[in-house]
């Protein structure tokens, strides 16, 4: 299973619907992380806020091969993507476990991933930089077995995306 | 002197550590520190307040690796509608992880805005095992950081500190293992079912 999670809606006309599914958060109402701890501690992996996020995060869990499109803000997602990557902790347990020499929580079913991450928009070098150590950081808590940071300027994101999907094709 | 203007960037702000963490930064802090917590209404007023201020002290916790929406949000306002005078900004940040070397990427991003926006950056804290720690005999050695904190914003000699619970890694994990268990224990809930591997099923 292949997963495009994009803040931006994309048209990728080659993209094999039989494998991959494209989500356009920018469609959807996600709510902001309210930090309940409900999906460790009342419901284990469900969120207690019933939007549309409840419907993202399976798909993100059981998908080994995604592709995140995001603009990039100060060095971070920015807000769309980084709500929806909030609302994502259901698929991690309270629990804490030593993951190479530091703590992390423990995953639920979280397929291992291949991941490449789209950072778009206007970017510094020093942004770039931080993003991509960010993505570091995340390959740790999102179960990235292997993953790329790739950066585009606003308007080659569609191209650079529709590359990515026939690669994908070819492989 | 000067005045602070304590924002809580957690998006639990009125139940969260860090409500508790800038409530003790402000009791070992000689200058007037007042606290706001970042709301989705609220931002254009944070934004006016803010001439009030030399510092800008910004609590939250570590969210997916660096700053909680509800952080970037107000920052995006604050980008469009800065003060006239821009108070320096300091940071205050926390993560339930017992490294404190995990927030340091939320901090250079803290540190990034402040370049491009023309903030004076000024001192940071970062706590580890910050979900836990006040509830521990460590909360000392977290106080005393924190005055250490209030006393460099007031003497404009900035640094950086960071403070955990002094613990082995071993050690951490049974602490906090118990620690989670007893917060599902509250609710009803096992540790069985806490640790189910199921995902909205």
């Amino acid at each position: 299973m292949t997963l495009i999670l994009s803040d931006r809606p994309l048209h990728i006309p080659d993209m094999d619907q039989s494998t991959t599914e494209l989500i356009d958060l920018s469609a959807l109402k996600i709510a902001n992380c309210v930090g309940c701890f409900g999906c460790w501690t009342k419901t284990p992996g469900k969120c207690v806020i019933r939007d549309d996020a409840v419907g993202v995060y399976p798909r993100i869990a059981a998908s080994d091969r995604v592709l995140y499109v995001s603009r990039v803000k100060y060095g971070s997602y920015d807000t769309v993507m980084k709500t929806m990557l909030e609302r994502a902790i259901p698929v991690q347990q309270a629990f804490i476990r030593l993951l190479d020499g530091e703590t992390h929580h423990v995953q639920r079913a979280v397929a291992p991933k291949q991941a490449v991450i789209l950072g778009y928009g206007d970017t510094s070098a020093e942004e770039r930089e931080i993003f991509r150590q960010l993505v570091a950081r995340n390959a740790k808590n999102m179960n990235f077995a292997q993953y790329r940071v790739e950066f585009a300027p606003e308007d080659a994101v569609e191209q650079v995306v529709r590359e990515e999907v026939a690669s994908w094709a070819r492989s | 002197m000067g005045k602070i203007l304590m924002l809580n960037g957690s998006p639990r702000a009125p139940r969260s550590n860090s409500k508790q963490y800038a409530e003790l930064f402000s009791r070992g802090c000689k200058w007037d520190a007042e606290y706001a917590a970042i709301t989705r209404t609220n931002h254009l007023e944070l934004c006016q307040r803010l001439e009030e201020f030399s510092d800008l002290l910004f609590v939250f916790p570590l969210y997916a690796d660096c700053l909680p929406v509800t952080l970037l949000h107000f920052l995006k306002t604050l980008e469009a509608h800065p003060p006239q005078r821009k108070p320096t900004v300091s940071v205050l940040i926390n993560c339930g992880f017992l490294e404190p070397e995990q927030n340091e990427l939320a901090v250079k991003i803290l540190e990034l805005y402040c370049r491009q926006n023309g903030y004076p950056f000024g001192s940071v804290l970062a706590i580890g095992g910050g979900e836990a720690i006040l509830g521990t005999p460590f909360r000392i050695l977290v106080r005393s950081r924190l005055k250490k904190l209030a006393a460099s914003l007031e003497r404009g000699a900035y640094g950086r500190w960071k403070v955990t619970m002094p613990i082995s890694k071993g050690m951490f994990l049974k602490a906090s293992t118990k620690y989670w268990l007893s917060y599902g224990a509250k609710n009803g809930v096992t540790g069985e079912q806490m640790a189910t591997m199921r995902i909205e099923e």
